[in-house]
């Protein structure tokens, strides 16, 4: 685990001229990439928390996204909780459902091979999305509410104004996670577990509980993603599932452990995306962007690590 | 001498199953067969020690080529079988020069990036491939009679053990192991690592388009949704760690057991019943990680007196 800023200043540079230049072209797309781009990276960040922390890449990380929206949607519809303050509960009962998962699947293969880890959290995600599409179906759902889709206009160019909450939470998120690792104990115990489970064990820290924590903290995190995105989303089982290859593909272009470069690298992307989106005749070719970098990122990393 | 026997029996019974079986349950044993040919070709790549998730891709480029040659240049249908496997096989020939570089969670997550790409790119080049709605043919092969379907099936299995049993029997198999036990060793001791991880992926993408192709045909219809479905990467994979990975029988064992079970399933539970794929691949991960044919034969070897081969992967 790297907090450095260092690191990030090329991807900084990049995204700099990126954003100007696509803002001179289509000012919608700026915006609605630096909306998207924030989600993804407030996706990402738990699953790079996992990944740093534990080493294991969580394939059931946007299933439980899944479930968190499934839960704001029941308590949306049972008790008519606004979604936003449902985000208090559902971070309860993923920090929970998280933990228990943790204890009885992922515990057993921390320290084993990656075929296990990628299997066990492979059957996670095929059981967590399963078991929504037995108890919901798989009917698109959603929520409406009226502050969604509110907008204001400056200097004659209109936007959505809900979305700007992800640029918020994801920067609070970030802030939070940053903060946490630096300034309390537990999250110097979680720095040096990263860094070292052999060392931290040695010092007297309790490696599984803080394996623990971690992944119940980072399943934790996705209700907030799930109270702020459900209002403009319609779900179904399998919507969570695209986002657990997409965080990867940023923890990947950040480097492992790097959590400020993922909102930077989640914004680039974000932005690449939207830019092909608006462009007329090419829109089909968005859902490339992400899959395209995460093959270059990784194989560049690879000629890179063998000279 | 009994293992002879049984291997004659069970070839016996699937060659003549068309004589009494309908066309339901030869459609289960399509299935089946479709299924236990990718897993074999998926654990063949897993003994090399890599962890592919482009089964389902490999398996949407051979069936999008066998269906594009039929239905734009008016090929054989036989013949494009062999074109859309030679097709995968050429894919993954000029991307293996690329990712085999990989290892880890870095193949894998790379391969399935390139299932979603390829799925990606067929979607919009809709002139050749039809775009999001697909093409569709305007027969399936052999005019969609179901005793010749399920025998080119059947052959493409039995095709697919043999390779996979020449796999683990001929000289190759000590490279392939070594390579996973441990990689710098192999290299110390000659073993051109990158040539035969070369060679493993190709042959298995080739057989994995090979059953595109054949499937695809089946149903005379290919789309980029169905075609590219994680399922064809989902159930062979479960269904390979459920016999046993590292082996010929383990796959085609699992591949019977969960087929058998999900067309069960399927008729009581119309939702959700890959609920149970997920429950098996998390038990078996955690409980059974050599499967359910590697304990069983070692306790019926220890029960009984011939002491059979002792050739188990350790």
């Amino acid at each position: 685990m790297s907090l450095s800023l260092k690191k990030t200043y090329t991807i900084i540079l990049i995204l700099a001229i990126f954003m100007i230049i696509v803002g001179f072209w289509n000012p919608n797309a700026l915006m609605n990439g630096l909306q998207r781009g924030s989600l993804y990276a407030l996706i990402a960040l738990p699953l790079a928390l996992v990944l740093g922390i534990l080493g294991v890449l969580n394939l059931a990380h946007g299933e439980f996204l899944t479930v968190g929206f499934y839960f704001i949607y029941m308590l949306n519809t049972r008790f008519g909780m606004d979604p936003l303050v449902s985000i208090i509960p559902t971070i309860i009962f993923l920090a929970i459902l998280g933990g228990i998962i943790y204890y009885l699947t992922v515990r057993k293969v921390v320290n084993k091979g990656h075929l296990s880890q990628l299997l066990i959290t492979f059957g996670v995600s095929l059981v967590l999305m399963e078991v929504v599409n037995i108890i919901w179906t798989s009917q698109a759902r959603n929520v409406y509410t009226q502050y969604a889709y509110a907008s204001t206009e400056i200097g004659g160019f209109r936007f959505g104004t809900y979305e700007l909450i992800y640029i918020l939470s994801a920067v609070a998120v970030l802030v939070g996670l940053q903060l946490f690792l630096k300034k309390t104990r537990l999250g110097q115990a979680t720095f040096a577990v990263g860094q070292n489970p052999k060392g931290a064990k040695i010092v007297g820290i309790n490696v599984e509980y803080v394996y623990l924590f971690v992944f119940s903290l980072a399943i934790a995190i996705l209700g907030i993603v799930a109270g702020t995105m459900l209002p403009r989303t319609a779900i179904f089982p399998a919507v969570g599932n695209p986002f657990t290859l997409k965080s990867f593909a940023l923890s990947a272009m950040a480097g492992l452990g790097n959590l400020n470069g993922i909102l930077f690298a989640g914004i680039l992307l974000g932005i690449g995306e939207s830019a092909i989106n608006y462009m007329p005749n090419y829109s089909g070719w968005s859902d490339i962007v992400f899959f395209g970098v995460l093959i270059i990122v990784i194989i560049a990393r690879s000629y890179k690590g063998a000279k | 001498m009994k293992r002879y026997l049984l291997i004659v029996l069970l070839l016996i019974i699937a060659f003549t199953l068309p004589l009494y079986a309908d066309a339901y349950i030869m459609s289960v044993f399509n299935t089946i067969l479709v299924f236990m040919a990718l897993g074999l070709s998926w654990d063949m790549m897993l003994r090399t020690g890599q962890l592919s998730f482009g089964t389902a891709g490999f398996f949407g480029l051979g069936a999008y080529a066998s269906v594009l040659i039929v239905a734009n240049m008016g090929f054989n249908p036989v013949l494009s079988l062999f074109i859309g496997a030679a097709f995968s096989g050429l894919i993954a020939f000029a991307l293996g020069f690329i990712v085999l570089r990989l290892r880890g969670i870095y193949f894998a997550i790379t391969t399935l990036a390139l299932t979603h790409v390829f799925s990606v790119i067929i979607r919009n080049i809709s002139d050749l491939t039809g775009g999001a709605s697909g093409t569709q043919l305007s027969t399936a092969i052999f005019n969609g009679n179901p005793t010749k379907i399920y025998y080119m099936i059947l052959i493409i299995a039995l095709f697919t053990i043999l390779l996979s049993e020449i796999f683990s029997r001929s000289r190759i198999h000590y490279a392939i192991n070594s390579i996973r036990n441990d990689e710098t060793t192999a290299k110390s001791s000659g073993i051109d690592v990158f040539k035969y991880l070369l060679f493993v992926f190709v042959v298995t993408s080739a057989i994995q388009g090979l059953v595109g192709a054949a499937y695809a045909q089946q149903y005379a219809f290919v789309n980029p949704e169905s075609t590219f479905s994680l399922n064809f990467l989902l159930l062979p994979l479960a269904m390979a760690l459920v016999g046993g990975i590292y082996s010929t029988n383990g796959p085609i064992i699992g591949a019977l057991i969960l087929g058998l079970i999900s067309e069960y399933l399927k008729l009581i539970m119309p939702y959700g019943h890959l609920v149970v794929y997920g429950l098996i691949i998390i038990v078996v991960v955690l409980f059974l990680p050599q499967g359910v044919y590697t304990p069983i034969k070692n306790k019926l070897l220890k029960s009984s007196i011939v002491g059979g081969d002792s050739n188990a992967q350790t």
